[in-house]
């Protein structure tokens, strides 16, 4: 039995697919959504209220398993002391990572979604600019992967 | 034992050598090795041979291209791609360019070209020897990834094989390390006293 919170029990109202996972432990509602229905319900969301985006995120689930891409959102309004939050994660497949880019709803999300990209691999679709922006752009392979192994450059490991 | 310890304590490590030269000039050990300009497509790294040195046994005999004169510092314009490739680290930089050993110009067009410069800072003691094994090494390790691509990541799992060369040359002994260097911190491990070290220490010629 998932817990469901409010905006949960919102979206279930009005018919968008979508899995409660519950709160996490500061008591944020967390949801997870499949990455075709991204799209349109980031631009639910925004118009239910959800005008920041307070942080892009993603990690690897499992060596071999998904790819997460997480998005942290939250209403910002005058006078209130508690702002609504929620968080959103979209899974993508390892083998095909392609999540629809949520630029073009907050534009804070570009330069993370960048991150994302470089360090996992997962390719947004309809960013404007979706190139390296940590690694240099010659790199071969997504560091931050569970199952990526470095090579056995000299200055990582001997190097004083 | 108070009388031992007056000795000069490196002698006993295999890995110092007081360097009694001064040298006016600082050398600088260039090598320059050539690639094929038949390519079949633009990104890969082919070789061309030109054999100029003896070959010493079980050694990859070195190819170094012949010095050209004129040669003008040129940057990589636009129009060349805009590419500057490199790998640096403390004794190993390699760059895919051509660069002149005595006057240093460099010139950038000719990326079909990679340019070694071993220990800039001279942190060990090189002999014509020593140098030639890291240039072998790094003609075999050229051949080796001939057929990638043109970057510098692979710039740099060149240069990071010759820096693991370059300590195991260290760790056999066949180089050590300058006592005359500006910087002296050991960079490749501190001298270590040797496996067959019996106790008897030589006495300071």
């Amino acid at each position: 039995m998932q817990v469901q919170g409010p905006l949960s029990a919102w979206l279930v109202k009005h018919g968008i697919i979508h899995r409660s996972l519950g709160f996490d432990y500061r008591g944020i509602e967390t949801l997870q959504i499949k990455p075709e229905d991204w799209d349109s319900i980031a631009v639910i969301l925004y118009v239910y209220g959800y005008n920041y985006l307070r942080s892009q995120c993603a990690y690897d689930v499992a060596p071999g398993g998904l790819l997460a891409s997480v998005y942290h959102l939250t209403r910002i309004e005058y006078g209130v002391d508690q702002p609504e939050e929620v968080c959103i994660k979209v899974f993508a497949s390892r083998r095909n990572p392609r999540i629809p880019s949520g630029f073009w709803v907050w534009k804070s999300v570009d330069f993370q979604e960048r991150e994302s990209y470089d360090m996992l691999g997962i390719s947004y679709d309809n960013h404007p600019r979706l190139k390296c922006i940590l690694m240099p752009e010659s790199w071969i392979g997504w560091p931050l992967r569970k199952d990526y192994i470095a090579p056995n450059f000299y200055e990582i490991q001997y190097a004083h | 034992m108070a009388a031992t310890s007056n000795y000069m304590a490196s002698t006993s490590f295999s890995m110092l050598r007081w360097n009694n030269n001064n040298k006016q000039l600082k050398k600088r050990n260039f090598l320059v090795s050539a690639q094929q300009p038949q390519v079949e497509e633009e990104e890969e790294v082919v070789e061309q041979r030109e054999e100029n040195t003896k070959q010493a046994p079980a050694m990859t005999p070195l190819r170094p291209v012949e010095k050209q004169v004129n040669v003008q510092s040129k940057n990589m314009g636009r129009e060349y791609g805009s590419q500057w490739l490199s790998s640096t680290t403390r004794h190993v930089r390699i760059f895919a360019a051509y660069i002149d050993p005595e006057t240093c110009e460099f010139d950038q067009t000719q990326t079909d070209k990679l340019t070694l410069i071993l220990d800039p800072t001279d942190e060990f003691v090189w002999t014509d020897e020593t140098c030639n094994k890291v240039y072998s090494i790094f003609q075999e390790l050229i051949d080796h990834y001939e057929g990638a691509p043109l970057t510098e990541y692979t710039l740099r799992l060149i240069g990071s094989d010759i820096e693991h060369y370059i300590r195991k040359l260290l760790y056999e002994g066949e180089i050590q390390y300058n006592m005359d260097a500006r910087v002296l911190n050991f960079s490749m491990g501190k001298p270590r006293v040797g496996f067959n070290y019996n106790g008897q220490m030589q006495d300071v010629k």
